[in-house]
């Protein structure tokens, strides 16, 4: 096991994870809203990179747009794809509640993972679209990898003053006193439909600026490194976080990646001893999520100093 | 501006096949500027679904009301408020998020609340002021030593108080209070009722809703007297004192009590 | 034209195995009052209990598949007394999320004991008849009759036996209920062993007329939700008629559209049922 390598992939993925998990914070224990569909924002970021910057098509290749523009012009079309996507599917959904928001998000997630899988004309189909652009580090001097992890620190970093920003104004004030009693929020003026639309619209463009990042890692865009696993994986990290404070979430999405990090480094004599140790990481994760669920140390540790 | 700032007409509510409000003709009845009126009935007799109609936390099944003029139903619930109109719950609702000042704070209308100023940071200006007349206000209820505590920390009797704060942050035209004196000490009624006068004197709206008959028809302007969903009697206090329909299907326990 | 009708007459089996599947999601939503994600998973449990006895120790289908049935019905009772009640007090939306947890934890359990690769059980290949040049399998027509005899089975059971009543009583007023001298728990354990046996039973299906992976399960969810949402949270009987239209459509969906996206047509039912009629075909409004 490489110690450096495994840092600086904590590093890269765990921050990469964290902007996606503290715009879920700000949707869900902030905003109270079930978001099942966070994948879709992030593919719809990936991808637009990823179309954005490539060469136009060639040969045997099935997709129909490239644009092969430079770097930051796909960044700003990630952003862009997935604001467009977010306004799409939250203006008609954001009025339903609960397990209703939740299972529309999910299905849309799935209609688009579904939609990628087989448009051959968007991404290729299930092939995927290969040889994504990266940004030239040369210019800066530094290797891809030590870049990459830099910029993801950056983007967590920008997230998490955009997220405060919004919260520690009377904004966030509106938005809590939403999220604890609707009916009084609306005897104040406050406009529930309208502030849910904009916290959902808003958090979902770092998350696709986390898309083009991740498509410039791997990369590599395909349809199923974009499914229902990365959304509950995020899920999963903002509960272990103990969903509420931006560095709680961030360290849960840290914990989360170094598990698996280190689950996947160990070396397995078998293909069948990989699978089973999949598998429990698997299990001991779910187990870990249900626990914390129903014990909520968070809460009792915040009620604890709250009393003292 | 009309002398009428309520007008409430033909109002009905029904769930499923219960008539809550109005029966079969519907509920009407104006309420004058500057008055003060008192909504009283026997339990189950539609005085919250009343106020949850006016106030647009039900949609009414057929009927309209209507604020200085306007048509309320063509209005979102949200911005009712806006016209002028705030009101409290007989159930008192507080935010547990937010810290009692807050609770206040928030009730007011702050240009942070609109995306463009909180992304460019340009309200930071206002919060001074509005902190400081949410602490006005607050001091107004009794509650100035309580500022920075949870919600979870206030009695009920202070939690309607702190309803109350909150919705005079707005400075409302006219305000609905659903039974306010419900589990308020008795020592602290004469606060509260000197704290309507006040607002009374100030020349805002008040409709009131209560039980506590000795504390309402001492400073009621008007009483409209409600059983199951319809009108009853509507009068001064004298008069419905003495109403002998009122008397019967209520007053009478209550008063000889 | 025998082409619609071959793909309406699949549509109709898919639709039943669906009916089978999504019941006993349908009645836990009811009784216990949240969306259990991982209702799904019992299918894979009860799937791969079933291939299990079958395949690698050798027992005849039959056995096997009541085995299954069984012992899904007891595992889900000891998930939901284990897992889920003491949390009930937190609210659906956490019931909610916590069935994410309780999936990938059955999910990985299956997958670590199971093992990637295609299973398929050891009985006698399926007898493919004719009717009207419309071809159905045995197999097939075996699902059919059981999600009918099942419906007719909960009908009764819900109308006539005292637990029927007791869950139709909890459902729509739990605290009218335990003042009426229901017990509340036992009810409630009525209802885990019952809505788990039930996946038990679609789970044996599955086995019985499809090859199962270790990820069968998952895919399963979509569908389920989409027949529960159609049918309307919580309501039953609308769920025999969601399921067959479900399944219909996503069968014949195929001749108009790639195959690919026939599990597009569950999806897409679920945003416009959620949309256009939240109440599903039912109209019954949900707590």
């Amino acid at each position: 096991m490489n110690i450096e390598q495994l840092v600086l992939t904590v590093l890269t993925y765990g921050c990469l994870y964290g902007v996606m998990t503290v715009s879920l914070n700000l949707q869900y224990a902030r905003g109270g809203m079930i978001n099942f569909g966070t994948v879709a924002y992030f593919a719809a970021g990936a991808y637009a990179y990823a179309i954005f910057t490539q060469e136009p098509p060639s040969g045997l290749d099935q997709y129909a747009f490239g644009f092969n523009a430079p770097w930051w012009i796909g960044v700003l079309a990630a952003g862009v794809a997935s604001l467009l996507f977010a306004i799409i599917t939250g203006w008609p959904t954001l009025r339903l509640r609960g397990e209703y928001l939740a299972l529309t998000t999910f299905a849309f997630a799935e209609v688009f993972h579904s939609f990628l899988l087989n448009e051959r004309r968007i991404g290729n189909g299930s092939v995927g679209l290969s040889n994504v652009n990266r940004p030239d580090f040369s210019v800066i001097g530094l290797e891809d990898k030590y870049a990459f992890a830099t910029a993801a620190v950056v983007l967590l970093l920008l997230t998490a003053l955009l997220c405060r920003r919004v919260l520690a104004s009377p904004y966030g004030r509106a938005i809590d006193a939403i999220r604890d009693d609707e009916i009084a929020a609306e005897t104040v003026g406050k406009d529930i439909k309208r502030m849910r639309f904009q916290v959902f619209v808003l958090s979902s463009v770092p998350i696709g600026f986390a898309g083009a990042l991740y498509a410039m890692i791997t990369t590599l865009v395909s349809p199923n490194l974009f499914t229902a696993e990365v959304t509950f994986f995020v899920w999963i990290a903002l509960v272990l976080g103990g969903e509420h404070t931006i560095k709680g979430v961030v360290l849960g999405t840290i914990a989360l990646v170094t598990f698996e990090e280190v689950v996947r480094s160990f070396h397995f004599e078998t293909v069948r001893a990989a699978e089973i140790a999949a598998s429990v990481e698997h299990i001991m994760t779910g187990a870990i999520f249900i626990m914390i669920l129903r014990w909520q140390p968070f809460d009792r540790i915040k009620k604890k100093r709250a009393a003292a | 501006m009309t002398d009428d700032i309520l007008v409430v007409d033909k109002l009905t509510k029904r769930f499923g096949g219960l008539k809550a409000v109005g029966g079969d003709s519907g509920l009407s009845f104006k309420v004058k500027r500057g008055t003060l009126v008192g909504l009283i009935g026997p339990n189950g007799a539609g005085k919250s679904t009343t106020f949850n109609l006016i106030s647009g936390v039900l949609p009414p099944s057929s009927g309209s009301v209507s604020l200085n003029g306007k048509d309320l139903s063509k209005i979102k619930t949200s911005d009712i408020a806006s016209h002028g109109l705030g009101r409290t719950f007989q159930t008192p609702r507080a935010f547990p998020s937010l810290t009692v000042l807050e609770n206040v704070m928030v009730g007011a209308d702050s240009p942070g609340e609109r995306l463009m100023p909180v992304l460019s940071g340009a309200w930071r200006g206002t919060e001074a002021a509005l902190k400081d007349k949410a602490t006005e206000v607050l001091a107004k209820v009794g509650l100035e030593g309580r500022l920075n505590e949870t919600v979870s920390n206030l009695s009920g009797g202070e939690l309607r108080m702190l309803e109350v704060a909150r919705q005079l942050v707005r400075d409302p035209e006219i305000l609905l209070l659903d039974e306010p004196t419900a589990g308020v000490d008795p020592s602290l009624q004469g606060k509260l009722s000197s704290i309507l006068v006040d607002l009374h004197k100030e020349g805002r709206t008040l409709i009131v809703v209560e039980h506590n008959l000795h504390f309402l028809l001492r400073i009621a302007d008007a009483v409209i007297v409600l059983q199951n969903g319809e009108l009853l009697a509507q009068g001064t206090p004298h008069e419905i004192k003495n109403d002998q329909r009122v008397i019967a299907a209520y007053l009478g326990d209550e008063y000889a009590a | 034209m025998t082409l619609i009708a071959q793909y309406f007459v699949t549509g109709i089996v898919t639709g039943c195995f669906l009916i089978l599947a999504t019941i006993g999601f349908s009645l836990t939503r009811r009784v216990e009052g949240f969306l259990n994600i991982a209702h799904a998973e019992l299918l894979g449990v009860s799937a791969f209990v079933t291939w299990g006895l079958n395949v690698k120790m050798g027992w005849p289908f039959l056995p096997a598949g009541l085995f299954a049935i069984v012992f899904t019905a007891f595992f889900g009772l000891i998930v939901g007394r284990i897992v889920y009640d003491p949390i009930r007090k937190l609210g659906p939306a956490v019931l909610l999320i916590s069935s994410v947890g309780v999936a990938y934890v059955i999910g990985g359990s299956v997958d670590a004991l199971v093992g990637t690769g295609i299973r398929s059980l050891n009985i006698p290949l399926a007898t493919t008849y004719r009717f009207f040049g419309v071809r159905i399998t045995d197999y097939q027509m075996i699902v059919v009759a059981l999600a009918a005899l099942t419906g007719l089975s909960l009908a009764i059971f819900m109308t006539k036996t005292k637990t029927g009543l007791a869950i139709r009583a909890m459902s729509d007023n739990p605290g009218l209920a335990a003042s009426r001298g229901v017990d509340v728990q036992q009810t409630s354990r009525a209802t885990w062993l019952l809505a788990s046996g039930l996946a038990g039973l679609a789970g044996v299906m599955l086995a019985l007329i499809a090859t199962l992976s270790t990820d069968i399960a998952f895919h399963q969810i979509l569908q389920i939700l989409a027949v529960a949402i159609l049918a309307g949270l919580g309501s039953l009987y609308s769920v025999l008629l969601a399921g067959l239209i479900v399944g219909v459509a996503m069968d014949m969906s195929v001749y108009f559209i790639p195959a690919g996206y026939r599990p597009l047509i569950a999806f897409a039912v679920v945003i416009i049922v959620l949309f256009l009629r939240p109440e599903g075909l039912s109209g019954r409004k949900s707590k």
